[in-house]
């Protein structure tokens, strides 16, 4: 399957690249702009439930064991 | 000595004093010598340490001071594993000099059972960028076929397995890469549960996807080695601090009576298999049932949303990782690592953010299943071994694969040979369990293993 075509503009990628600070050449800049459209599809998949709902927590969740037992 | 035994069966022979350590590494390197050149499984072969260590084995075994079954057993790492005094690459160019102080804790923990290291095997750059031809090694190839691919990133465990150099190696797996060289290689291979294993002293990848674990000729070999190589390290903060238990007395209790849950959409619709490996799978299933296990279909999120969670958190971590040293020596990576890895720069940390939400959604779906039953079983590989040249840089964002989603799930899933293709190419099962049963995961796949013939076969190299 081909890369799809990215959505984003040359000249937007090319900011894209300056702010990363990658040392890349032009043909460097045209390979990884060719397969840009897997960023965006990925990440198009990744966001597809939208709004998440709070608890879909991506920190450290305890869950200890219920205690049971004991008196009321 | 013209067969090649199983590490149990070496183990057993050695107990008896009916095979000499060093006999059986001297085998070991003889045939090393005569094929390697043709797979290319070893970036530093350590001839003189390995026998050096083989004579010490066996005069402590004559001794009476015999570890286990691994004393004696030729081996050998990864090369993203460190080892004290020995360098370790990560088959690249940009630590093609580098010698650690220290070994990695799973280094450590096979060396005091007893194992004799015989070197350092062929990875992916930095377990991520390959196969690739423009790096200071060429990639690993297929003992089955060496035009074909063994599968990464632990290319040259599965390799140097396969082809006898090794009883047992080590591999590493963020999102298939103990599975699939297994898979493809016709070997066993576990991914264990995420925590079971410590990573501290292995090339990290992705943090929070980074699994090690063993591959070798079959599933008992496996539970040998994940015995020595499983438990608690201080020092990985994932290390999970849980009683490990008898791997190999476990094996041969049988699956009557689990429940096993295949996950049919992921190979019939999401993501459609050869036929031959759709044929396999039915009568592995079949196999299943008749050893007792009650089989019913499940379902889970399309095959394409664990890949996708799984390949952002993955690139996204790796760039992390290796941000700056692609900032200031892009081109000493290959190009395989450069395409993959340099995508990282433009995910944002609302894409990352997404990402590690979906992953905690995904995974309670998971749980969720899992309770429903005991085991699932799925194919571990689409397609028969591809040749090396029809491997590009972004096959794995263009093709999901059937090994992430037990990478973002963290679950045990073990990889074993369950038939061939019509060119002779191995074909391959996986088995998966809840956290921290992978002494259930293992037992299933002892039971298809036995109640087979698939480990009767060896490449012809």
């Amino acid at each position: 399957m081909p890369a799809p075509n990215p959505k984003i503009s040359r000249d937007d990628f090319e900011a894209l690249v300056r702010r990363s600070g990658l040392p890349l050449s032009e043909s460097q800049k045209s390979e990884l702009y060719g397969a840009y459209g897997y960023v965006e599809a990925i990440a198009e998949r990744v966001r597809a439930g939208g709004m998440r709902p709070r608890e879909v927590e991506p920190a450290v969740i305890f869950k200890p064991a219920a205690k049971t037992g004991g008196s009321p | 000595m013209t067969s090649i035994p199983t590490i149990a069966g070496a183990a057993a022979a050695i107990a008896e004093g009916r095979l000499s350590p060093v006999a059986l590494t001297e085998a070991c390197l003889e045939r090393i010598d005569r094929h390697e050149p043709k797979l290319n499984s070893f970036i530093r072969l350590e001839r003189e340490r390995a026998l050096a260590s083989a004579r010490a084995a066996e005069a402590e075994i004559k001794a009476g001071r015999r570890r286990g079954a691994l004393h004696g057993i030729p081996f050998a790492h990864k090369d993203i594993y460190e080892t004290a005094g020995i360098p370790t690459t990560c088959h690249s160019k940009l630590l093609q000099d580098y010698v650690p102080a220290r070994d990695a804790f799973t280094v450590a923990r096979l060396a005091e059972a007893g194992i004799v290291m015989l070197g350092k095997l062929a990875t992916h750059e930095f377990a991520v960028g390959g196969p690739s031809f423009d790096l200071p090694w060429p990639p690993a190839r297929n003992p089955w076929a060496r035009e074909h691919f063994p599968g990464g990133s632990s290319s040259g465990t599965g390799a140097a397995v396969a082809a006898g150099f090794v009883l047992g190696g080590t591999g590493s797996c963020t999102g298939g890469s103990i599975r699939l060289p297994a898979a493809y290689c016709g070997l066993a291979g576990i991914k264990p549960t995420y925590g079971l294993v410590s990573r501290t002293g292995i090339q990290p990848l992705a943090f929070t996807l980074d699994h090690s674990g063993p591959l070798a000729w079959t599933v008992e070999d496996c539970a040998i080695l994940l015995q020595a190589m499983a438990g608690h390290d201080p020092a990985d903060p994932a290390s999970a601090k849980v009683a490990i238990p008898d791997y190999r007395a476990g094996l041969d209790g049988g699956i009557k009576g689990q429940r096993i849950g295949v996950i049919r959409h992921f190979f019939e619709k999401d993501m459609k298999v050869a036929p031959e490996v759709g044929a396999a799978m039915e009568a592995s299933i079949g196999v299943l049932r008749q050893l007792g296990a009650s089989v019913r279909d499940v379902t889970l999120p399309q095959l394409q949303d664990w890949n996708a969670c799984g390949w952002l958190i993955l690139v996204a971590e790796a760039y992390t990782v290796h941000e700056p040293w692609l900032r200031t020596r892009y081109n000493d990576y290959g190009k395989n690592f450069r395409d993959r890895i340099g995508l990282g720069a433009f995910f944002t940390a609302a894409d990352y953010i997404s990402a590690i939400r979906f992953r905690r959604e995904l995974q309670e779906k998971m749980a969720k299943v899992m309770t429903e039953v005991d085991l699932l079983v799925l194919p571990t590989a689409a397609v028969p071994a591809p040749r090396l040249t029809e491997v590009g840089s972004y096959s794995s964002f263009e093709t999901p694969n059937f090994t992430m989603p037990f990478n973002i799930s963290g679950l045990p899933a073990l990889a074993l040979c369950n038939g061939f293709s019509g060119t002779g190419l191995p074909l391959s099962l996986q088995i998966v369990g809840r956290p921290f049963e992978d002494a259930l995961v293992l037992r299933a796949g002892h039971a298809y293993e036995t109640a087979t013939s698939w480990k009767e076969r060896r490449p012809a190299l």
